[in-house]
């Protein structure tokens, strides 16, 4: 099943796209930083989209693109994986069946439709 | 999930998050093996339910310890449903049938150990493969109930996730 996003590429293409841009900005960002442990990069904002990035200490990333005009989106991204990504992907029993029948743990029903349902909950969606 | 600042307090608490991740572990590392036989799913689910029974015995030697005796097998049954599930889960079973001669059936609407089970739009093939983790819980069951004076066998179905049933056949005497 390939959706496409707004953009007209695969969600797969654009996956790539975002993790190299995001991974090259992370470096950038902490090289130049003058202060050691700073928080480094957190979101980059363009005329037409914001991109917010979190980095979880075991290197998991999250990455949520909105309107340019949004704040922090961080605390949100925090709940995503707290409250979220840890309930529904990691404490799934079946997920290391699901990883060897080929399907990514992020693929499940639990997850998507509480993911789906917390970000309609967010103030400024529409 | 304790109220108790972690290390400050001095009763002894484990999160229950560290609980619930043995319980999948076990059951997965019970299903590994070399081969994939229907013999391995079999002998994974007599060892499971096996570690549930000598569980089960334990726990409710703890649970009852303050308890009056029982009167007959129908309150042994009874205070699995309440007691023992609330000790284990913290909820009661949800519906309990039986049919007078020995055999009773136990319904719980949201089994906690699959409350966070989840997989890629196929039901059934979710149905299937919950079952392996059921051997554990029937095993705490048959155990109580064997400690209890009960000789039962234990039988647990999954219809849909999160609910699962659980049949228990009282050994004629």
């Amino acid at each position: 099943m390939q959706a496409t996003g707004a953009t007209g590429m695969s969600l797969e293409e654009e996956a790539k796209l975002v993790y190299g841009v995001v991974f090259s900005l992370r470096n950038l960002v902490s090289k130049l930083s003058a202060k050691p442990g700073s928080d480094g990069f957190i979101s980059y904002r363009t005329s037409t989209y914001k991109l917010h990035y979190f980095e979880t200490p075991t290197g998991l990333k999250f990455v949520l693109n909105t309107d340019p005009h949004m704040e922090s989106m961080r605390e949100a991204l925090r709940t995503i994986y707290g409250q979220i990504y840890v309930e529904y992907v990691v404490k799934n029993p079946l997920m290391r069946q699901l990883t060897q029948s080929g399907v990514h743990p992020v693929q499940n029903d639990l997850f998507r439709g509480n993911l789906q349902r917390f970000v309609r909950s967010l103030p400024g969606f529409e | 999930m304790a109220t108790a600042v972690l290390g400050q307090d001095e009763r002894p608490l484990v999160a229950e998050a560290s609980l619930d991740f043995l319980v999948v572990e076990m059951v997965d590392l019970m299903h590994r093996s070399p081969t994939d036989t229907e013999m391995d799913k079999e002998a994974a689910y007599f060892k499971l339910e096996n570690l549930g029974y000598q569980l089960g015995m334990a726990m409710v030697e703890r649970i009852t310890k303050d308890r009056p005796r029982f009167l007959d097998n129908l309150d042994v049954v009874k205070f699995i449903c309440k007691d023992f599930w609330i000790a284990l889960f913290k909820k009661q079973i949800d519906n309990l049938k039986t049919n007078h001669r020995g055999v009773y059936v136990l319904t719980d609407n949201n089994f906690r150990w699959f409350s966070r089970m989840s997989g890629d739009g196929a039901g059934a093939e979710i149905s299937r493969q919950a079952f392996a983790h059921l051997a554990f819980p029937c095993g705490l069951i048959r155990g109580a109930l064997g400690n209890l004076g009960v000789t039962t066998v234990v039988i647990g179905e999954v219809s849909t996730i999160p609910q699962c049933t659980f049949q228990i056949k009282i050994a004629k005497p």
